[in-house]
């Protein structure tokens, strides 16, 4: 009964639009005030700790690395050095931009923000070369949200925050089908520009390819220092985070030059902006678990789930239709904050691997990244592009469609994401 | 006015820089201090930074509050717009109203809260100590494991982070309904990008997503007139 009032009521809150944050922040306030006997301090005390772990300050030193190399400098050298691997091939500015997506958005953090540093730059050049506005459109807009599936991923921290699962670990297991999905979107892409025969570039001498790598290497050995340093436990992955941060600072100010110091305050800010909008929510989200464990309600779920004799596979379709439909209300943080306490105990029960469970939330939350009625990438795409949404959203069809195709490949085949932090003997 | 908006910029990015300059000290420090360099490595292995985690931690706890408060200045916080983005612009307005009283309320109450709970653990004691009244039955508040700092003071960002979240709310909500016109945050941005062409000229204040409400301009003056009301960028 508890149950079904809190849900209402954070439902019908959320409905009318305010924050989230503040949404569920009321709900907490409503329940401990009418509906319970945990006494006032307990909670307030919930207030204080909920995010006063190690742990959850990556967050903002992630974003703080990928705001200082968010910038059309670091967007250029990445096409570049796409441009001059794969440009080649069949459909090969498309193809740079599936690569150069991937490898912007892991380094800057931000779907958005790699469709519109990847997509201002390379969607002019793709007209120019005489492809479509839709094609372009299509792959910039999906690829770009490749960035929280290869580390370092700020929703996987999220998912660790809210589960208690290993960071390194989640890291390691989004390597695999990260470049498993870069590679889907690239095979759609390909195939599409084969069958319709679409220009390809002149071949990049090897000079060339040396050159772009190394102007690209500075921004990509970022991804390196962090996955590098977490493996071999020179640092926690809070660590790794904040000397990311500081190295991604001296790229950019001093070897990119893209900015100047006093451009840092700036960055800065924004930075903590943004941290503290995702901090906010996790203190909120934290409580309204407390909440939920308090009433059993995760428990409840299992029992129900066991009891019905549903098992893992009709489990793990359920929460894939639970977690798409939520992508049409939320972005990917808020999502996982609210629904992996729920789901994740199930899980658990049903004998899914928690490392393995977090990677499909994440590749959920891409899908919702790519279609109406909140899909942010969509939106800033229709922004570049100058193409309406109802267009857009035809134009990224055969990407989504085949980004589904990968969902169910990752939902049903844990080894693709467990066998490498497995193998490395991370979990 | 002004210059809270500008102690609230300069705070939270003063934490966020410090915060990140600590933690890369302390990691450096560590393993700077392994190395075997005479002289330089007894003075590294004098110093003690155990504290630099739990002050990281203070630093980002204030940080995240006060940044929330900035965030409502510059409306980033995310909501599901999905449903009062199709209503008629009046409804609309009412519940967008709703909305940010709702904000006012939670952070109220929230400030409210943590004040009591920071009076109670050692703010009562140390306030009355200093003015020189009586402390009977008034119990020192704790301190914190590594820096031995009074809690109290720690825990202050919750009510005073919050006042001015509740106060930022109320600021919005009194624009809102002025004017008609909410703050924008652009989640894409980029900069470097002026020479890209066309497309990057877009402006990200406007797009239409439903993750924020839509005011009550039309989608054409907020192409024109959306930078000007983004306070946190439009210096």
């Amino acid at each position: 009964m508890n149950a079904a009032v809190i849900f209402g009521l954070l439902l019908a809150l959320m409905l009318t639009g305010m924050p989230i944050s503040i949404s569920l922040g009321l709900t907490v306030l409503t329940f401990l005030f009418t509906m319970t006997q945990v006494p006032l301090e307990s909670v307030a005390l919930k207030l204080f700790t909920g995010i006063e772990k190690f742990e959850i300050m990556a967050i903002p030193f992630f974003i703080v690395a990928g705001n200082f190399l968010t910038h059309g400098g670091v967007a250029r050298r990445m096409i570049h050095f796409a441009s001059s691997m794969v440009g080649h091939w069949y459909g090969g500015l498309g193809l740079a931009g599936v690569l150069a997506c991937a490898l912007f958005a892991a380094v800057s953090g931000s779907s958005p923000a790699t469709v519109v540093a990847i997509g201002a730059i390379l969607l002019p050049a793709m007209t120019k070369a005489g492809f479509p506005n839709k094609f372009g459109a299509g792959v910039i807009t999906t690829s770009g949200a490749l960035g929280i599936l290869i580390p370092p991923s700020i929703c996987m921290v999220m998912y660790s925050v809210a589960t208690n699962t290993s960071v390194g670990a989640l890291f390691m297991a989004g390597v695999i089908p990260g470049i498993a999905l870069a590679g889907v979107l690239g095979g759609v892409t390909w195939w599409r520009a084969k069958s319709n025969d679409y220009p390809r570039q002149p071949k990049a001498s090897f000079g060339e390819r040396v050159k772009a790598f190394r102007d690209s290497a500075w921004g990509l050995f970022l991804i390196v220092l962090i996955m590098g340093g977490i493996y071999t436990g020179i640092f926690t992955p809070t660590e790794a985070a904040a000397m990311s941060a500081v190295y991604a600072f001296v790229v950019a100010v001093f070897v990119y030059k893209d900015m100047s110091l006093k451009d840092v305050p700036k960055v800065l800010l924004n930075s903590a902006n943004m941290s503290a909008m995702l901090l906010y929510i996790i203190t909120n989200a934290v409580l309204f678990s407390f909440i939920m464990t308090s009433e059993n309600i995760p428990q409840a779920l299992s029992e129900w789930m066991l009891g019905h004799g549903l098992g893992m596979v009709a489990f793990l379709l359920a929460v894939n239709v639970i977690l798409l439909l939520a992508g049409n209300f939320m972005e990917p943080s808020s999502i996982v904050l609210i629904f992996a306490p729920i789901l994740f105990p199930v899980a658990v029960k049903l004998g899914i691997d928690p490392v393995h469970f977090g990677i499909i939330m994440v590749v959920n939350m891409e899908v919702g990244m790519c279609h109406p009625p909140v899909g942010l990438n969509l939106y800033v795409a229709s922004g570049i592009t100058k193409m309406g949404i109802t267009e857009l959203t035809v134009a990224v069809w055969p990407w989504l469609l085949s980004m589904l195709g990968f969902l169910i490949v990752v939902t049903y085949w844990p080894a693709l994401t467990i066998w490498l932090p497995k193998t490395l003997g991370m979990m | 006015m002004k210059f809270l908006d500008h102690l609230e910029e300069w705070l939270i990015t003063f934490l966020i820089g410090t915060a990140t300059v600590v933690t890369f000290v302390a990691v450096v420090h560590r393993y700077a201090s392994g190395l075997a360099i005479p002289g330089l490595q007894d003075w590294l292995l004098s110093i003690n930074l155990s504290w630099a985690q739990e002050l990281t931690i203070i630093l980002f706890v204030w940080m995240a509050k006060f940044g929330a408060a900035y965030g409502v200045r510059t409306g980033i916080h995310v909501g599901v717009d999905v449903l009062i983005n199709r209503l008629s612009p009046q409804r609309r307005a009412k519940l967008i109203l709703l909305g940010l009283l709702a904000g006012a309320l939670f952070t109220g109450i929230v400030a409210t809260l943590g004040g009591r709970f920071v009076w109670e653990n050692g703010a009562h004691y140390a306030i009355f100590k200093l003015a020189g009244l009586s402390l009977d039955d008034v119990l020192e508040g704790p301190t914190t494991p590594d820096l031995e700092w009074p809690t109290w003071i720690v825990y202050s960002a919750i009510p005073l982070g919050s006042s001015l979240m509740c106060f930022r709310f109320l600021q919005v909500a009194l624009g809102f309904w002025r004017t008609g016109e909410l703050p924008h945050h652009d989640h894409g941005h980029v900069d470097g990008l002026e020479d890209a062409g066309p497309g990057a000229e877009f402006d990200g204040y406007a797009l239409e997503d439903n993750l924020h409400p839509h005011d009550l301009r039309s989608a054409g003056a907020a192409q024109t007139g959306a930078r000007a009301d983004d306070g946190g960028r439009a210096k």
